[in-house]
C-alpha cells in the first residue's frame, strides 16, 4: 500500500516535478481529508458487516445547515468563534441522529449487509430531500470572509481533523470492548450472538459513529469550499467505499482497520491527483479508478489466502 | 425365489476416522414397506445417500431388479426409479406446485413454456392421488402435510418405483400422519415399494411389513414386523457393547442453582420444568428435533420463550438476550462450534476472551498483553494443543476447537454450562478428555446440562437425566434407573 503511494509519487513527479512540491502534497491531503473522515466512518459500518449508503446525503444536510448557521451568525463578514464550535456540534449531532436511525432499524430487523444496503439507501433519499427542503434548492454562498470557521478549511487544519479522527477511531476500534465486539459482529453474527454480545447495541453504535463522521465531514467541506449545496455530498458514499476497499478492508466484514482505510484514502488521493497533473482526461480517469478498485480486491483475496496457508503450516 | 427390487450387498463406507457402514447388506422385496430403524448416527442416512448416489460406497454392490448397477449421482438414481423424500422439504416456497414438480423439465411450445399443459398434467397427477390442493397453489400457502404430498407427487412423476421416506411424520399431526399412511398403503397397492425410516416404533408396527435394525454401521437384524416386539427392536437399536469407560466422579451435589418452570415456546417446546443442582451433570436425552436445542436456547436467551419462568439461585430472572443469559451466569456451548461457537478466521486469543472483555481491560482500554496472558493460561489449563495462541481457530482439530469453546466460556466465569452435543465430530481420545473436563468442572462447583444424541454418553455422564419428545418432557430418570431401554422407550413414545 505504502509502496503504491511511493510509486505513484515517483512516476508523477518525474513527468511533472511540480507534483512533489510541498504545496501540491498539502493540497492533496487537504482535499482528501473530508473524504478520509467519511471513509473512516464507512469502515466502521463495513467492519461490522454492514454498509452505509446514506453518508452522501448526511454530508449534504450537515453542509447546508452549517452554512445557514454560519451565515446567520456572521457580522460584518466576520464569523464569530462560537459559531464554528456550534456548527461542529450541530453537524456531528445531525450525523449521530441519521446514523442512529439507520442503526436502530438495522438492530430491529437484525440486519446484515443486504438489509443495510436497502435501509441506508432509503435513508439517503429521505435525508437528501430534507436537505433540499432546508435550503429550498438554493446554492448557499459564504457571507463571511474571516473568523474561526474559515480556519477549518485552510492549510493543515483539515488534515489535523483527519488525523485526530483517525487516531480516536482507531483507538476505539482496536482498544475497546465495543471495537472488539464490532469485529465479531462483522465476522460471524451468529457466533457473536452466541457469545453473549449485545449485537443490537453494537450495531446501533457502529452506524451512529459512521453518521457522526459524515456529519463532521459535512462541516469541514463547507469551510474548505466556502459554499454549500444539496449536492455537496454527492457520491461520497461511493468514494468512501472505494477508499475502504482499496485500503484492504474486506467487504465481507470482520476485518480491516482505520489505519488501512487511511492508506486507502492516500492511495486514491495521490492517484487521482497524479492523473490530473499528468493531464489524463476525466473519462480515462474513471477507467483507472475502476481498475484500481478491482485490483485492490483481487490483491486482498490473494493476500488473505497466502496468510491462511502460512498459519496452517 | 424372492423378488427383490433392491439388494445392497456388503456395502462398506468409511469417512476419515469412522467406519460409517461395515459390510451392510440390505434387501427390499418388491411391493413391501420396509422399515429402517436405528439410533442417530447408526448409518441409516449414509446408506440411503449411497442408494441415492450422493455418496459412492468404498466396496459392495447394488442390485436393482436383480441386475447389478452403479448409481453415479442423484439424477442417475432418479432415472433408475429411486425417489427420496427427506425430512426437510426440497421445495421452492414462492413457486407453484406445478412449477416445483416440473421445474427442471418444463415443456415448451415454440420456445415458450406451456404453462397450461403443465398445470393440467399436474392437476391430473394430484387428482389421481386425491390430494386436495391445486397445481397452481403456491407452496408457501400449503400445510406441512400438503408440502409432503407435493414431494410424493414429485418423485412419482419421475416414475419412481422405490420411494425412500426419511422421518416423514416428524412435522405432521396425528391425523395428517394417518392420512399419509393411507396414501402409502394405496401406492403400495399400485406397486410402489417403500423404505420407511422412522424413530416412531408404533408407526413401524402399524405400517411396515419388514424391519431392519442398523446399529453403529452394522446390520443387526432383519425380520418381519409381526415377529418383532417393540422391546426387541429397542434392545437391538441400543444394545451396543459399552466400548468405552466413562470416568467416574465423586463430588457432592449441592443446592438448586437453576430452576426452570413450565418453559414454553409455542410450537417448539411445551411446559418443560426441571431443576439443576450445584456440581451436577444433568443429561437431556431425546431424538433429533425433540426440542433439546430449543430448550437450551430458550434458557440461554438465544430464543425468546412465551411462557414459564427461570429462577437462578432462588431468584426469578428475566432472560431476553444471550447477554442476559451470560450475566445470569449461563453459558451455552452450541452444537455447531464451527458456525456459532467460534469465529474460525480469528485467533484463539480473540475467541477465548470475547465472553468477558472486561477482564482484560487496563483502565478503559483492552490490554493486548493481559489478553494474551489470560487466554494462554485458560488454554493451558484445558491442554489445548496448538503451536501458538495466534493460530486461527480453523486450523485446530475438532477436539481442540471444542476445548477452545470450553475455555471461552470458562473465561466468562459462568456457573451454569449448557453443552449441546459437546463431543460431536471429535475422536474417541478427545471425547474422553472432554468427559474428564466435565467431571473437573462439576467437582469445582459448576453445574452442567449435557445434551447428546449419543445415548451411552448421556447415560454414562449424567447424574440424572430428562427425556424430551415432541417438545415435551416425557420423563426424568436418576442414575440408577437410567438405562438405554428406559430412555428409548420414553423417547419414541410421543
Amino acid at each position: 500500500m505504502v509502496l503504491a503511494i511511493v510509486l505513484i509519487t515517483i512516476f508523477a513527479s518525474t513527468v511533472r516535478p511540480a507534483f512533489l512540491s510541498g504545496r501540491n502534497i498539502t493540497n492533496i491531503l487537504r482535499a482528501y481529508s473530508t473524504i478520509g473522515i467519511a471513509s473512516i466512518g464507512m469502515a466502521y459500518a463495513i467492519i461490522g458487516g454492514g454498509m452505509d449508503l446514506s453518508i452522501g446525503s448526511t454530508i449534504s444536510l450537515s453542509a447546508v445547515v452549517t452554512m445557514l448557521i454560519i451565515n446567520a451568525t456572521t457580522v460584518d463578514t466576520v464569523s464569530p468563534w462560537w459559531a464554528a464550535l456550534l456548527v461542529l456540534a450541530v453537524g456531528i449531532a445531525i450525523g449521530a441522529v441519521i446514523g442512529g436511525i439507520n442503526g436502530s432499524i438495522m438492530a430491529i430487523v437484525n440486519g446484515r449487509m443486504g438489509e443495510s444496503f436497502i435501509i441506508t439507501f432509503a435513508m439517503q433519499i429521505v435525508v437528501g430531500a430534507v436537505a433540499q427542503a432546508v435550503v429550498q434548492g438554493m446554492f448557499q454562498a459564504a457571507a463571511y470572509k474571516s473568523g474561526l470557521f474559515k480556519q477549518f478549511g485552510i492549510g493543515f487544519v483539515p488534515v489535523v481533523f483527519f488525523v485526530g479522527v483517525a487516531v480516536v477511531m482507531q483507538l476505539i476500534l482496536m482498544k475497546t470492548k465495543f471495537g472488539r465486539c464490532l469485529y465479531f459482529l462483522g465476522a460471524n453474527m451468529s457466533a457473536a450472538k452466541m457469545a453473549g454480545i449485545r449485537i443490537r447495541q453494537v450495531r446501533l453504535l457502529s452506524h451512529m459513529l459512521c453518521g457522526m463522521c459524515a456529519g463532521l465531514a459535512g462541516v469541514l467541506v463547507v469551510s474548505r469550499v466556502n459554499s454549500a449545496s444539496v449536492l455537496q455530498g454527492q457520491n461520497y458514499e461511493l468514494d468512501a467505499m472505494v477508499c475502504v476497499a482499496v485500503g484492504g478492508t474486506s467487504m465481507a466484514g470482520g476485518s480491516g482497520s482505520v489505519g488501512k482505510t487511511v492508506l486507502g484514502v492516500l492511495v486514491i488521493g495521490f492517484l487521482l491527483t497524479a492523473l490530473n497533473v499528468l493531464g489524463v482526461q476525466s473519462n480515462e480517469q474513471l477507467i483507472v479508478r475502476g481498475v484500481v478498485i478491482i485490483v485492490a480486491v483481487i490483491l486482498d483475496t490473494i493476500n488473505k489466502q497466502a496468510k491462511l496457508r502460512e498459519v496452517a503450516r | 425365489m424372492q423378488d427383490y427390487i433392491l439388494e445392497m450387498k456388503d456395502i462398506t463406507k468409511t469417512f476419515p476416522g469412522v467406519v460409517a457402514l461395515n459390510k451392510v447388506s440390505f434387501s427390499v422385496r418388491r411391493g413391501e414397506i420396509h422399515a429402517l430403524v436405528g439410533e442417530n448416527g447408526a448409518g441409516k442416512s449414509t446408506l440411503m445417500k449411497i442408494l441415492n448416489g450422493v455418496y459412492q460406497a468404498d466396496s459392495g454392490e447394488i442390485h436393482l431388479n436383480g441386475e447389478r448397477t452403479v448409481i453415479r449421482d442423484t439424477i442417475d438414481a432418479r432415472k433408475k426409479g429411486i425417489g427420496l423424500i427427506f425430512q426437510e422439504f426440497n421445495l421452492v416456497n414462492t413457486l407453484s406446485v406445478a412449477e416445483n414438480i416440473y421445474i427442471n423439465r418444463l415443456k415448451t411450445r415454440r420456445g415458450r413454456v406451456a404453462w397450461k399443459e403443465i398445470n393440467r398434467e399436474t392437476q391430473l397427477l394430484l387428482d389421481g392421488f386425491g390430494f386436495n390442493f391445486r397445481a397452481t397453489d403456491k407452496i408457501e400457502d400449503l400445510s406441512a402435510a400438503q408440502k409432503q404430498q407435493v414431494e410424493i407427487a414429485k418423485v412419482l412423476s419421475y416414475n419412481a418405483k422405490l420411494v425412500v421416506m426419511d422421518e416423514p411424520t416428524s412435522s405432521l399431526t396425528t391425523s395428517e400422519a394417518e392420512k399419509l399412511f393411507g396414501i402409502i398403503d394405496r401406492l403400495r397397492a399400485e406397486g410402489i415399494t417403500f423404505v420407511y425410516i422412522s424413530h416412531k416404533l408404533d408407526e413401524i408396527f402399524r405400517l411396515c411389513d419388514t424391519a431392519t435394525v442398523l446399529r453403529d454401521g452394522n446390520i443387526i437384524e432383519t425380520r418381519e414386523t409381526k415377529d418383532f416386539t417393540t422391546e426387541q427392536i429397542i434392545e437391538r437399536m441400543v444394545g451396543r457393547s459399552v466400548d468405552m469407560e466413562y470416568p467416574r466422579r465423586n463430588c457432592p451435589i449441592g443446592e438448586v442453582v437453576l430452576k426452570v418452570e413450565n418453559i414454553t415456546r409455542t410450537g417448539v417446546i411445551r411446559n418443560i420444568s426441571f431443576e439443576l443442582h450445584r456440581g451436577e451433570i444433568l443429561g437431556i436425552a431425546g431424538l433429533v428435533a425433540s426440542g433439546r436445542t430449543e430448550l437450551a436456547e430458550a434458557i440461554f436467551g438465544a430464543e425468546r420463550y412465551d411462557g414459564g419462568a427461570i429462577e437462578i439461585n432462588g431468584k426469578k430472572v428475566a432472560i431476553h438476550s444471550t447477554n442476559d443469559g451470560k450475566r445470569h451466569s449461563i453459558g451455552l456451548l452450541t452444537e455447531d462450534r464451527k458456525e456459532t461457537g467460534l469465529v474460525l478466521s480469528y485467533d484463539l486469543i480473540r475467541n477465548i476472551t470475547i465472553t468477558n472483555l472486561d477482564k482484560v481491560k487496563r483502565g478503559p482500554f483492552l490490554s493486548a498483553r493481559l489478553e494474551q496472558e489470560l487466554a494462554t493460561r485458560h488454554a493451558k489449563e484445558l491442554s489445548v494443543k496448538t503451536p501458538s495462541m495466534k493460530q486461527f481457530a480453523m486450523n485446530l482439530s475438532g477436539g481442540n476447537q471444542q476445548k477452545v469453546v470450553f475455555a471461552k466460556w470458562l473465561f466468562s466465569d459462568v456457573d451454569i454450562l449448557i453443552l449441546d452435543e459437546p463431543t460431536r465430530g471429535i475422536d474417541v481420545g478427545a471425547k474422553y478428555e472432554i468427559y474428564l473436563l466435565m467431571n473437573q468442572l462439576a467437582a469445582a462447583g459448576k453445574s452442567i446440562i449435557m445434551i447428546s444424541s449419543e445415548l451411552p454418553e448421556v447415560l454414562g455422564m449424567s447424574d440424572r437425566l430428562i427425556v424430551l419428545s415432541g417438545g415435551e418432557k416425557v420423563g426424568e430418570l436418576d442414575r440408577d434407573h437410567a438405562t438405554a431401554e428406559a430412555v428409548m422407550a420414553l423417547a419414541v413414545k410421543n
